[in-house]
């Protein structure tokens, strides 16, 4: 059979995986609902804990509680942008330690095409779109956002640009799943810590964990950022205002580096092998 | 005795066998305690008490509270993996008790995680961010006897939702969704005082509170001393409580097993 990886055979193969997805997720209602309920339960952990802290304090450093939530929106609503888009990525270290990557790696198919492609979790996207909207509901109108064409534009791009720098985040940790193959542990550290120092204010820490947040970890652009390019808070002040801007430009730079090692790395890259057991 | 000792030796030793995995647990736990540290700063920079509660010995919460979380993580998956791949069968099968079988799996990677990862992380706490001692000698040793019961009542709510793969093959969102409600509930993650009236009202009658709260405020002589005692005997209580539940659900899974192959 002739190779074909036009554009058009190539979106046309994306809507089969997509609806292939969908049927398989929808196969199981009640299992995917309650995985979805699960994940909201999770992520409301944090929000109940801010909240709980915040009715004794009306404010810390400044921040009231809907513009801490308003900032915590930004994460939730990119999250779940990126699990939509990417959850192959999400899941690479896994495929690479069941040896299933082996089975991409025959089809005549781009592999980065096929990661993005054939793989979507609703429930992670759903159970994290759900807390992100709740937040977004809740604080976007009394914070004292004017929603016009440039703030909604800015806002848009904040989410991709965040959900791309989260992606390629996930993508380094999937790197080092070519050489110690195991890396569960190493990807929490480098992401879900990092993403939890991003549910607050930066300017709440040391400088040097800002300084991390924004140069090697920069997770400061998907959330900390972004809120303040509507909020003003004067903590802002602390550091260069350019920086409210480069969410996107951060977003592909990171991206575009990582893919080349993540090329590099498969280079590298020897079976597993496929036994489960 | 000695075939369950192997069993927990051999958990120890699958630990050892991923090293990146080891040292990013041990930053994992610390960075953990560094971010929270940070937070309850900037929540304390407006005013020196809170609730009656120094900085200090919030602090100090925070930093048991994680210390203890990183050492009594457990095989969530072990029950659902042996039931899926079909492996229980054998298990049942060998002249050993299941439920001890598992208990010893997990006591390997306690002291695994007690020996190789709270012992570098205390150092490190201490140093840095200045732990404070136990507010005496006698709340020590207190404190050990009722983390050592918070563990198992951990475990043994633990293991009646692990046993809930008999019926559902896929656990892994009723495990998320206890982890959330435990999470929050027994004060794990911030003091309990920190909750609303009715709502820490409500956790004193659950077994939550016994897993972190109670060993943690012994720990910081928070309570007179007849409020400890009552503590732990609720602790042993809610213990005996859950073993009982958890054994009358092992006795209705048995019955339920299916095996699909292995």
């Amino acid at each position: 059979m002739q190779q074909n990886n036009s554009f058009s055979s190539m979106m046309a193969l994306f809507f089969r995986f997509s609806k292939l997805n969908l049927k398989s997720a929808l196969e199981y209602k009640f299992d995917r609902f309650f995985l979805a309920f699960a994940v909201f339960c999770r992520e409301m952990v944090s929000i109940i804990v801010i909240y709980l802290i915040l009715t004794r304090l009306i404010r810390i450093k400044g921040w009231e509680m809907n513009e801490m939530f308003f900032l915590y929106s930004f994460l939730f609503l990119s999250y779940s942008l990126f699990i939509f888009l990417f959850t192959g990525i999400r899941d690479f270290d896994n495929m690479v330690y069941s040896g299933e990557l082996d089975r991409y790696l025959i089809r005549p198919l781009g592999l980065m095409y096929q990661i993005v492609a054939s793989r979507v979790d609703y429930c992670a996207t759903i159970g994290h779109g759900v807390v992100g909207v709740i937040l977004f509901i809740k604080t976007a109108f009394n914070v004292g956002i004017d929603w016009n064409y440039k703030n909604i534009t800015y806002y848009i791009a904040a989410l991709v640009g965040g959900a791309i720098i989260q992606a390629s985040l996930f993508m380094i940790s999937s790197c080092f799943s070519f050489w110690a193959v195991k890396t569960i542990n190493l990807r929490n550290l480098i992401f879900f810590n990092s993403r939890r120092f991003a549910g607050y204010p930066i300017s709440f820490y040391p400088g040097i964990i800002q300084k991390m947040l924004i140069f090697i970890v920069p997770f400061a652009f998907v959330s900390y950022f972004p809120a303040q390019f509507f909020l003003r808070k004067p903590d802002l002040s602390m550091f260069w205002s350019g920086y409210l801007y480069m969410t996107p430009v951060v977003g592909v730079i990171m991206f575009v580096l990582v893919y080349r090692f993540w090329l590099f790395g498969l280079k590298h890259y020897s079976s597993t092998g496929n036994s489960m057991f | 005795m000695r075939k369950y000792l192997e069993i927990a030796k051999k958990s120890f030793q699958n630990n050892i066998v991923y090293r990146v995995d080891y040292f990013a647990g041990v930053i994992n736990t610390l960075l953990m305690i560094f971010v929270n540290i940070a937070i309850w700063k900037a929540i304390y920079e407006e005013e020196e008490v809170l609730g009656g509660v120094q900085f200090k010995v919030v602090m100090t919460y925070i930093i048991l509270g994680f210390l203890m979380q990183s050492i009594f993580m457990m095989e969530e998956y072990l029950i659902e993996s042996k039931i899926t791949s079909g492996l229980i069968s054998s298990d049942l099968l060998k002249p050993l008790s299941f439920r001890i079988n598992i208990f010893s799996y997990n006591i390997g990677a306690l002291a695994f995680r007690v020996i190789m990862q709270l012992t570098p992380a205390l150092i490190v706490s201490i140093v840095l961010f200045k732990l404070l001692s136990p507010f005496n000698l006698k709340s020590g040793i207190l404190f050990c006897i009722s983390a050592i019961l918070g563990y198992l009542v951990l475990y043994s709510i633990n293991f009646i939702v692990w046993l809930s793969s008999f019926w559902f093959y896929w656990t892994f969102s009723i495990v998320t969704i206890k982890d959330a409600v435990i999470s929050i509930m027994s004060g794990a993650l911030f003091p309990l005082w920190f909750l609303p009236e009715w709502l820490h009202t409500f956790t004193k009658i659950t077994p939550f509170e016994s897993i972190y709260f109670v060993p943690i405020s012994i720990y910081l002589g928070l309570l007179p001393y007849d409020e400890i005692i009552f503590g732990i005997v609720k602790q042993v209580i809610w213990l005996a409580l859950l073993t009982i539940v958890g054994h009358i659900v092992w006795k209705m899974a048995t019955k339920k097993l299916v095996v699909q192959g292995g």
